[in-house]
């Protein structure tokens, strides 16, 4: 019940906490393969619900009483920005390892890894903002709540969809795993 | 040579079947959306660089994007090391996004009323079909220097 001393730097605050999964070689294919299908499966979700709102005008006679609308894509967007910021870090740097360049390069790379992940956490929240004061507090129609479920799902699974691809990432450099490929 | 020539038949009869269901999904409504999830499936298979001679009358339009992604980025006979780069997962990203998004698009566009549900399921079979025959003939005719899996 004690923390590994050979991989523990008293300088670090933020230490990777994801287990170390052993699924076989095929580990990082099918992590990047399953981290592309949640990120598709999420726009889609979203998309769907905006879609859907845009067409739906048959059962409510002449126009229904909400719509998606900018609001609705904010969280989504921030989302996005935040998955392209924490994707495109160089997993090497963040482990900060010696002989890899100073270390002013390891904090700012840590610091654009935490804007990254704030970015996502923000669009997970304001999804879920979205959700409470424009579908559930107002007095629409049960189906409309569906809108505001769409866009929850959208945010959740993006941030599933970036650890997945983190994890699938980060630890696979040992070299024993490339003798046995 | 002659099981290989079974396995060509089979997997063209599969193929025309798959074109014959998103055709007819598109035709019997006269809604010519799902053309593009057909397309999308075009798209995943110019990823195979085998198959690039096979299908370069449909792909050759929008084939550059996966295929250069895989063919000239990967873990190739003169990379130094084992270790797939980057731009192998951004591949192998894009190809799984592409395929999500051909199975996705006419679920939603049925949701929404824009095409027939019917013509939606169809279309999701018949692009299916042509995606296992894909797979299914890079795994049959797998060349030995290929490691993409």
């Amino acid at each position: 019940m004690s923390l590994p001393r050979s991989n523990y730097d008293p300088r670090r605050v933020c230490l990777n906490p994801f287990p170390d999964l052993h699924l076989g070689k095929h580990r990082r294919t099918a992590g990047v393969y399953l981290a592309g299908a949640l990120f598709a499966i999420a726009n889609w979700s979203f998309l769907d619900a905006a879609i859907y709102s845009a067409h739906a005008q048959v059962p409510w006679g002449d126009e229904p009483p909400v719509h998606v609308t900018f609001i609705d894509w904010l969280p989504g967007i921030s989302s996005l920005l935040g998955y392209l910021v924490v994707v495109l870090i160089d997993k090497d740097r963040i482990r900060g390892q010696d002989g890899f360049g100073d270390s002013s390069a390891v904090w700012r790379a840590r610091l654009f890894l935490f804007i990254g992940f704030a970015l996502m956490a923000g669009g997970l929240a304001g999804s879920i903002t979205v959700l409470v004061l424009k579908y559930v507090l107002s007095d629409y129609a049960e189906m409309f709540k569906y809108y505001g479920y769409a866009n929850v799902t959208q945010n959740v699974l993006l941030m599933l969809s970036a650890i997945v691809l983190w994890m699938a990432q980060n630890t696979s450099t040992e070299y024993e795993y490339n003798l046995t490929l | 040579m002659a099981a290989g020539l079974k396995t060509v038949i089979l997997l063209s009869v599969v193929l025309a079947v798959g074109f014959l269901l998103i055709i007819l999904s598109c035709a019997l409504w006269s809604n010519w959306l799902p053309l593009l999830v057909g397309a999308s499936e075009y798209l995943v298979s110019a990823a195979d660089k085998n198959l690039k001679r096979h299908l370069l009358a449909i792909t050759f339009v929008i084939a550059p994007l996966p295929n250069a992604l895989f063919s000239h980025c990967g873990a190739d006979d003169f990379s130094p090391s084992y270790e797939p780069t980057g731009a192998v997962d951004l591949g192998r990203f894009l190809t799984s996004l592409i395929v999500i998004t051909g199975f996705a698009f006419p679920i939603v566009l049925a949701h929404s009323g824009v095409i027939n549900t019917s013509a939606s399921a169809m279309s999701i079979v018949g692009g299916g079909l042509v995606y296992g025959t894909i797979l299914a003939y890079s795994q049959a005719f797998k060349q030995e220097d290929s490691d993409f899996d």
